[in-house]
């Protein structure tokens, strides 16, 4: 008896002395903040601490790899995961400032097959959809390809656009007749460009520019502008949270990419950090972001979570309308003429 | 301090240790803010300085073409020495960080770069084959044909660049060392730096115009009103400058409150266009540094003697000459202190441009935050900040040579 008692209070003991460990373990998780950061807290970081005892401290990240350069040049990260675009991916996995990991071991790649598959440091853990948006309860015939995005005649008004080369330049190849899939191919043939500014020049009077994807809602939200290109997380979080009845065209053709989930060189959490990854992009976590955002899950499993109305608003069945932001054509191109094509996007947009 | 330290009368230790003692214990006093002044602005600002002409990159990547480039003086064939040195010198580099960063910066010199970098890299076969390196170059890919490449290579190598310069005024240096424009569609920089002077002078100007009225009310009224004053400047002031910014976007828009009252109210027939232009900006931007305007006036206005206006209305000058030939010359440090301030902080605004201006209003500001956090082009970045900065030293240069520093003693 007095055995069992020392056994059982030290197996007490350990259990408590095991989840107190378990407990002290801290991951530094980056997000883009606003409503992003709200979905990847409820589906990621919520259900991990519960399941793995390891508490979750968000940071603040839009992109600037400058600031993950610095920390990898500090020789310990004090950031565990990161979230990335595809450029990004490629361009900090290639600067060796991600720890380059063999997720095809830890993950079934047939599932992320679809979206583009694993990177060569990160795992995509969301699709995300730029598309024609349009506010269901004032235009009820909306526009249905991007030549009505730039028919002005018969839907009058301003219309959002990003203001950016990347994306934009995809989407006027769209409007001049392109297939969604082949528009990379045109715009990085010679001419491709020209072609493409050519085709926003007929709209530019009729642009109105935005910056942040909350500023594209907003202008949708006041009328501002009559239809915009936005991301389709952005749409359904403006119908959840403000009641809007924002409706999504992207039968019209979509420019579409994965973000990534990566860990930064020099963390001192590797372990932890894979297991956190490995947790967001199982199915049940990857459904309950697609709930929350609206942003497709990258995982392909977990569609099959997903309730008829949920996947209504997801590029699932026009997912052969996309314009992949994935590949070494799509990469190379951007990341090689990015800046060049900044500055004549900025000096076109001002002439 | 000036003239003569003061030294104790008791001469007990030598004069000489006593002044000494004298002389340190200030220095002691202020060395924590010189410090910090050293390490966080001084040191940041060299370093930065030196990032916009810093190569060294490329030589230390490539240390034996750098050297065979700088044999070849550019024109004709490029010789065979240097496609076998490079060769090399990218065996070397495979597969580390250090390729992908001198693709990177390349990149940054001539577009296109940084693929054809790492393909060369990756494809290129161990051993010379038998129609030489040129041709093995070549093979892997053919803009290697092309003398661009390889000139473009020897003017990136040697320790320093001038490259980062010359492309923040819209230049570069072509065949054989040239300085030429780029092309008209790529050229954006000095239009950005000549609307940003502008932009920053025209606000305030318009800063000056609209302050100096409330900074006079504030100095001559009675301290209830004064202090009335004062808050509704300052509560502004200590508003976040992104919700003053949307606030102006609530207010100024198509759809806002003051298009579509003047529409009800039968003034308007469709909307006026008050934002996303430089009107919109103007109005966003002078509302937010107003404040720092107003401030330095009053507190200058409020130092100037009311009895010498006095004095010159009792000798016969009429209210205005009194006010223009007495009053108003005393306030010039304040409105040179003020409008210095307005201007130099409106010249780094980004944020406000790009949330009430267009596209003809964006600032310098937005490409020195792109090259810093997105194109992680610091050289550029480096480039472009410092020849804001030279253009702000000149300026203060020549206000200091019109007016004197003097004036700006603080009361």
């Amino acid at each position: 008896m007095r055995t069992v008692s020392k056994l059982v209070g030290g197996l007490a003991l350990a259990m408590l002395v095991a989840s107190a460990a378990a407990q002290d373990k801290v991951l530094t998780v980056l997000n883009a903040g606003g409503a992003s950061a709200d979905s990847e807290r409820k589906s990621f970081y919520v259900p991990f601490t519960a399941s793995s005892g390891v508490k979750i401290v968000e940071e603040s990240f839009n992109q600037e790899l400058a600031k993950i350069r610095a920390q990898v040049e500090t020789g310990r990260s004090k950031w565990d995961v990161t979230t990335l675009t595809a450029i990004n991916e490629a361009t900090a996995c290639e600067e060796g400032l991600l720890e380059k990991i063999d997720w095809a071991r830890l993950l079934d790649p047939k599932l992320f097959a679809g979206v583009g598959g694993f990177g060569r440091c990160g795992v995509p853990y969301l699709f995300v959809s730029g598309g024609i948006a349009y506010d269901g309860d004032k235009l009820k015939d909306g526009p249905r390809t991007w030549a009505d995005f730039w028919d002005v005649k018969r839907f009058p008004g301003k219309r959002g656009m990003l203001y950016r080369a990347e994306q934009t330049f995809e989407v006027a190849l769209m409007a001049d007749g392109v297939e969604p899939a082949k528009v990379m191919d045109v715009l990085a043939a010679p001419g491709g460009v020209e072609r493409a500014l050519k085709k926003l020049e007929e709209l530019k009077p009729h642009i109105q520019w935005w910056k942040s994807g909350a500023e594209s809602m907003t202008l949708l939200a006041s009328g501002e502008v009559v239809m915009t290109y936005a991301w389709n997380g952005r749409v359904a979080s403006a119908n959840k949270t403000n009641n809007r009845n924002f409706r999504m065209a992207l039968g019209a053709g979509h420019v579409s990419g994965s973000q990534y989930l990566a860990i930064p060189k020099g963390t001192q959490n590797r372990a932890e950090a894979i297991r956190f990854i490995q947790f967001a992009a199982a199915p049940p976590p990857q459904a309950a972001l697609a709930r929350e955002i609206n942003y497709a899950p990258a995982n392909a499993a977990a569609y099959a979570q997903l309730t008829a109305t949920e996947k209504a608003t997801l590029p699932g069945e026009f997912m052969d309308r996309a314009s992949l932001q994935r590949g070494s054509r799509y990469i190379s191109f951007w990341v090689d003429n990015g800046d060049v094509l900044l500055q004549r996007f900025v000096r076109f947009a001002a002439q | 301090m000036r003239g003569p330290l003061p030294v104790r009368s008791r001469q007990t230790a030598p004069s000489w240790l006593a002044q000494r003692r004298l002389l340190l214990m200030p220095l002691l006093l202020v060395a924590p803010s010189v410090l910090l002044v050293a390490a966080f602005f001084v040191a940041p600002l060299g370093y930065f300085l030196l990032r916009s002409v810093d190569n060294s990159e490329v030589p230390l990547a490539l240390p034996k073409a750098s050297g065979a480039l700088q044999r070849w003086d550019g024109s004709g064939d490029v010789p065979a020495l240097v496609f076998e040195a490079l060769a090399g010198d990218l065996r070397a580099l495979a597969d580390s960080p250090a390729l992908s960063q001198l693709a990177r910066r390349l990149n940054h010199s001539q577009p296109g770069f940084r693929s054809l970098i790492t393909r060369s890299a990756a494809r290129l076969p161990a051993v010379a084959p038998g129609a030489g390196w040129r041709a093995a170059f070549v093979a892997v890919d053919e803009r290697w044909g092309e003398p661009v490449w390889m000139q473009v290579l020897r003017a990136e190598s040697g320790r320093w660049t001038p490259s980062y310069y010359l492309a923040a005024v819209d230049l570069r240096l072509g065949e054989g060392g040239r300085l030429e424009q780029v092309s008209t569609e790529q050229a954006v920089f000095r239009t950005l730096f000549v609307r940003t002077f502008v932009i920053s002078a025209t606000v305030t100007a318009l800063c000056l115009m609209l302050g100096f009225p409330v900074a006079l009310l504030m100095a001559r009224a009675t301290p209830g009103v004064a202090n009335i004053v004062l808050m509704l400047v300052l509560i502004p002031f200590w508003t976040s400058l992104l919700v003053r910014s949307t606030a102006w976007v609530i207010l100024l828009q198509n759809q806002g409150v003051i298009n579509q009252s003047l529409i009800g109210l039968g003034l308007l027939e469709k909307p006026m266009p008050l934002i996303f232009n430089r009107f919109g900006l103007y109005v966003a931007m002078v509302h937010v540094l107003l404040p720092f305007m107003i401030l330095p006036l009053y507190s200058v206005l409020k130092g100037i003697p009311e009895n010498l206006t006095r004095a010159a209305a009792s000798l016969g000058a009429p209210p205005w000459a009194a006010f223009v030939r007495i009053y108003l010359p005393q306030t010039v440090p304040g409105v040179v202190a003020g409008s210095s301030l307005v201007f130099v902080l409106a010249l780094g605004y980004y944020i406000t441009p790009a949330l009430v201006g267009g596209p003809r209003d964006q600032m310098i500001g937005y490409f020195i935050a792109y090259f810093t956090n997105s194109a992680i082009n610091w050289g550029m970045a480096a480039a472009l900040g410092t020849l804001l900065l030279s253009a702000v030293v000149l300026i203060y240069a020549a206000i200091g040579a019109t007016i004197g520093f003097g004036s700006l003693k603080v009361r």
